[in-house]
């Protein structure tokens, strides 16, 4: 069967403005879109320029938009994508400045997991046989430090945080990245709760979670729940996020305006059953945090990224206390 | 031209373990890669990675089951140091944050291995490679390296015996930069695109090795190519050896267990060179189902399958279209490690001083004529690590050496002409014929006739290389240029792979001869070392295989 790949070009060197250029050619049983661009590549036209490396999903480089969503073109079928659309119509990913054609500039993303401290802090409680590195001697053996399943249980599950292969395409999705470019977005903070949850880590003052919580961090997700929607390992970044603020809110890191903001709202059910918006505004930001959150709550808005925060009045005050001792929050 | 202290080239699990040893100590180590970090081949290891741990297992053990599954082959007292060193290496990973599945007993999880007599390959689920790399290049960030990523190098300047440092292509900008270096490091992974039906990434294409043969560094037992006996049917995408290590079954189409006639001890978990011929020789019998042949995990049950090998069902799923909770695997063997490589010594020094190389690019030689599933990553740390400690050493008597700016004009010259030619060939096509060619007749089975006739195949492209044509005449992102110069470098490794198996009249681990079926260990228990001559012609010599525990038994399983 023959098909249409229509492919976004921009080459700055050349082109004024960008433009798409059509292609046609033949599918096969289990084409990917990654081979269709391959054999456009090798066959048709050189100058298309795109990453891609293992071709198994695993090294992250070939996230494109296919059909208008972010995803891996390695993962994608050909079949399925034209049954849907007619058409494979693909574009270079969203909130990344492009480089050239399929090509986008990665530099601020990479730099975003950077500023996360992505890595085991203090001196790792992991036992000190590798400070006394050696090679064994005959008969030899070596003790192991012990640690249990239940440890590293929120590691080592399919769809757990260190699946994170960087691809992108949650961050090409992220709400909370468009309407803020410095808003770290859901990989980072995704590797930042990794790491929280380390039984190996020793970060005794909570230097991550208190760097986390500084603007532009985890209070600034706008919980559009794209992240989880589109990640094509199954991870959600979103779901680690609100685990991040239950933490920061649980060791009292509430300098942050978001921690303020959720401490408000909770206080405001608790104690009236309602959301009393404007005063929860005011607790969080003061008059002036009020205003300059317009802006942004407006361009979230144009983009159809709605803060879900919509809370109903509720009639039954106790059910609502008892839930929040169960919680653990009334005192907070 | 800038100017460091120590370049690594190469940002796999070999290149980022080296770097991790330099930057710890403060040393001005920088990396260089053709891809960003986290885009390298490592991450795509599935299965495991080998250490003795349990109190029924010994290194000494370990030791022994490589030189055999080496054929002899292996340097005695490389492997002996990979062996005693594996455990130490990996808790050392394990305190730098690296995650692996654990047991009832609060230990590494591991599991069998083909090859191994005992369970000892630890693991991340079937991603153990991705684990391993993001865990270290996360060390990497944490020591602040400069990075200068999708820089592809293309040439190693040498002094007068000494290395000077290396020339790349910045590829986003379109411009060559040189850097000086007192010494460089090249972890720059495998061929594995020489050949079609492999479970290699598109980058690997050895690089590393061309640049450094052409610099007059021997390349030794390049002839031994890996073919991994589960691979995809149709896309070559791994199928861990992890999924026999779980318990999965061979099939063919009468489906019959078929490892029982050609490992009757082993089955299935037999190594890799053998079981691969077995599927081959069930394959050409008339045995197969549609060219492939059948592996079966469904007596796993869900759960196991979902726990151990969720990767593996994914994979299936999406490469496929199999399900293998119900149906089982249609696979076939595909090109997967480059056994030979870079020659280097015990600590990844090369006859160049100051130029060292590591993991899948070197050869110690620990993996000899067959590497067991497992080993490969363990080489990365073990000599990644080693490189790392004898660098720091090194520079700290060495001086920058004198930089041929005339070596950077050259390549320089070199891409400015590609670009400009109006050949009719194109690249990616002659790639596809080259890698079919080579998987005819420099696979699984190989003999004189059709072997000869794939270096007359290489020459012919030899030719028609000249006339490639470039699209793609912009600076920017240039994608199609430097597909081009790494296609001159898998053509340049399957003339050396191709000749050297010619030369090799004997079989031996993943080099089988059909018209030389036996080992001969009076004339060929030796190491290859390929070189360039003034002519550009390859020509060989031999070197000594170091025996020191083990002496030479017939290999059986
Ligand atoms: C699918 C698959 C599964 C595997 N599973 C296992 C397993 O379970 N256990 C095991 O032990 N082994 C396994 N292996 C083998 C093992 O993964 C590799 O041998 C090992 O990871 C190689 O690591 P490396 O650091 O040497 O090279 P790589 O990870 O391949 O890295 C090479 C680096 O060099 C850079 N580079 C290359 N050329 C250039 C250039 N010209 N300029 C600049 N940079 C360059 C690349 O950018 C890259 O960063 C597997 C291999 C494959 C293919
Ligand atoms: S839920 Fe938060 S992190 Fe995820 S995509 Fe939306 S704004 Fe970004
Ligand atoms: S969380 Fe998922 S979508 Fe986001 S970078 Fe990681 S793998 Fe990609
Ligand atoms: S090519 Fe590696 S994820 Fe697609």
């Amino acid at each position: 069967m023959e098909f249409k790949v229509k492919v976004y070009r921009f080459n700055p060197e050349f082109d004024d403005k960008p433009y798409y250029k059509d292609y046609v050619l033949e599918d096969f049983p289990g084409m990917t879109v990654l081979n269709a661009l391959i054999s456009i590549k090798s066959e048709i036209d050189g100058t298309l320029s795109f990453r891609r490396s293992c071709r198994s999903a695993i090294c992250g480089s070939c996230a494109m938009k296919i059909n208008g969503i972010s995803k891996l073109a390695c993962k994608t079928q050909v079949g399925p994508e034209i049954e849907k659309f007619g058409i494979i119509k693909i574009d270079p990913l969203s909130n990344m400045p492009i480089i050239r054609d399929l090509v986008v500039e990665q530099e601020g993303f990479f730099d975003k997991i950077k500023e996360i401290q992505p890595y085991l802090m203090g001196k790792s409680n992991v036992g000190e046989h590798a400070d006394d590195f050696h090679a064994l001697k005959e008969g030899e053996k070596i003790t192991q430090p012990v640690f249990f399943k239940s440890e590293f249980r929120n590691l080592t599950g399919n769809n757990d945080t260190p699946n994170c292969i960087l691809c992108e395409c949650c961050y090409s999705e992220c709400g909370g990245v468009t309407g803020n470019k410095d808003y770290l977005g859901p990989a980072a903070l995704a590797k930042l709760y990794r790491y929280s949850e380390d039984p190996r880590d020793n970060d005794k003052n909570g230097t991550r979670l208190v760097n986390g919580s500084k603007p532009n961090r985890m209070w600034d997700c706008v919980h559009c729940q794209a992240c989880e929607e589109f990640c094509p390992k199954g991870i959600s970044p979103v779901k680690s996020i609100v685990k991040l603020h239950e933490k920061a809110i649980k060791n009292s890191i509430n300098f942050s305006n978001g921690a303020k903001h959720i401490i408000s709202i909770a206080k405001s059910i608790g104690e009236t059953g309602g959301l009393d918006e404007i005063k929860v505004a005011l607790d969080t930001g003061g008059i002036t945090g009020l205003i300059s959150d317009l802006p942004m709550a407006f361009g979230a808005g144009l983009k159809g990224k709605i803060p879900p925060i919509r809370l109903k009045l509720i009639k039954d005050m106790e059910d609502i206390r008892l839930a929040y001792k169960i919680l653990d929050l009334e005192e907070k | 031209m800038l100017r460091h202290d120590v370049v690594i080239v190469g940002a796999g699990l070999a290149g980022l373990r080296t770097c991790v040893e330099l930057r710890k100590k403060g040393i001005d180590a920088i990396i260089v890669s053709k891809v960003y970090p986290t885009r390298s081949h490592s991450g795509a290891a599935q299965g495991g990675v080998n250490a003795a741990f349990d109190e029924n297992d010994s290194w000494e053990s370990h030791f022994f089951d490589t030189v055999k599954g080496s054929d002899y082959l292996g340097d005695q007292d490389a492997i002996e140091i990979l062996t005693s060193e594996a455990s130490a290496n990996i808790l050392e990973l394990q305190k730098m944050g690296v995650v692996f599945n654990r047991n009832a007993a609060g230990g590494i999880a591991q599991r069998p291995f083909g090859g191994q007599s005992f369970p000892r390959s630890c693991y991340y689920a079937d991603a153990v490679g991705h684990m391993m790399l993001h865990g270290l290049f996360d060390n990497v960030l944490k020591y602040n390296t400069k990075i200068l990523y999708e820089y592809f190098v293309t040439s190693l300047v040498v002094d007068d015996g000494k290395v000077s440092g290396i020339v790349a292509y910045d590829i986003k900008n379109g411009r060559f930069e040189g850097i000086s270096a007192k010494a460089v490091l090249f972890a720059t992974g495998g061929y594995g695109q020489v050949y079609s039906s492999n479970t290699n990434a598109l980058i690997n294409t050895g690089d590393g090795m061309a640049v450094s043969i052409k610099a007059g560094i021997p390349l030794m037992d390049m002839e031994f190519v890996q073919f991994h006996p589960t691979t995809l049917k149709s896309t070559g995408i791994l199928v861990t050896e992890g999924a026999r290590g779980e318990g999965a079954y061979l099939l063919n189409s009468l489906g019959v267990r078929f490892m029982s006639k050609y490992a009757p001890k082993t089955m299935e978990l037999a190594p890799r060179d053998l079981v691969a011929r077995a599927e081959q020789t069930e394959i050409n019998e008339g045995r197969g189902v549609d060219g492939a042949i059948l592996l079966d995990v469904r007596h796993l049950g869900k759960e196991r399958i979902m726990e151990k090998l969720p990767q593996i069902m994914q994979l299936s799923i999406d490469f496929e279209g199999v399900n293998p909770i119900y149906e089982p695997i249609p696979i076939r063997p595909g090109a997967h490690y480059s056994m030979g490589g870079i020659k280097t010594d015990n600590n990844c020094r090369t006859i160049i001083r100051g130029f060292y190389s590591a993991g899948e690019s070197a050869c110690v030689s620990v993996h000899g004529a067959n590497r067991l599933g497992g080993n490969s990553l363990l080489d990365t740390v073990v000599f990644g690590r080693r490189a790392g400690i004898d660098i720091a050493e090194y520079i700290k008597g060495a001086v920058y050496g004198k930089f041929d700016e005339s070596i950077l004009k050259r390549d320089e010259e070199i891409f400015e002409n590609l670009k400009e030619s109006s050949g009719k060939e194109r690249h990616g096509l002659l790639k596809a014929e080259l890698q079919e060619e080579m998987r005819a007749d420099v696979g699984v089975f190989r003999e004189e006739i059709a072997m000869k006739k794939a270096i007359e195949k290489i020459e012919g492209l030899k030719e028609r290389a000249k006339n490639i044509g470039i699209d793609d005449k912009s600076k920017t992102f240039n994608t199609d240029i430097v597909e081009a110069f790494e296609f001159n470098n898998i053509l340049l490794m399957a003339e050396v792979i191709a000749r050297g198996a010619v030369s090799r009249k004997e079989s031996r681990g993943a080099h089988y001869r059909t018209d030389f079926p036996e080992r001969d260990d009076t004339n060929w228990l030796k190491h290859t070392l390929a070189t360039l001559d003034d002519k550009g012609n390859i020509k060989f010599d031999f070197s000594n295989v170091s025996i020191s525990k083990f002496e030479p038994k017939p290999r059986t399983y």
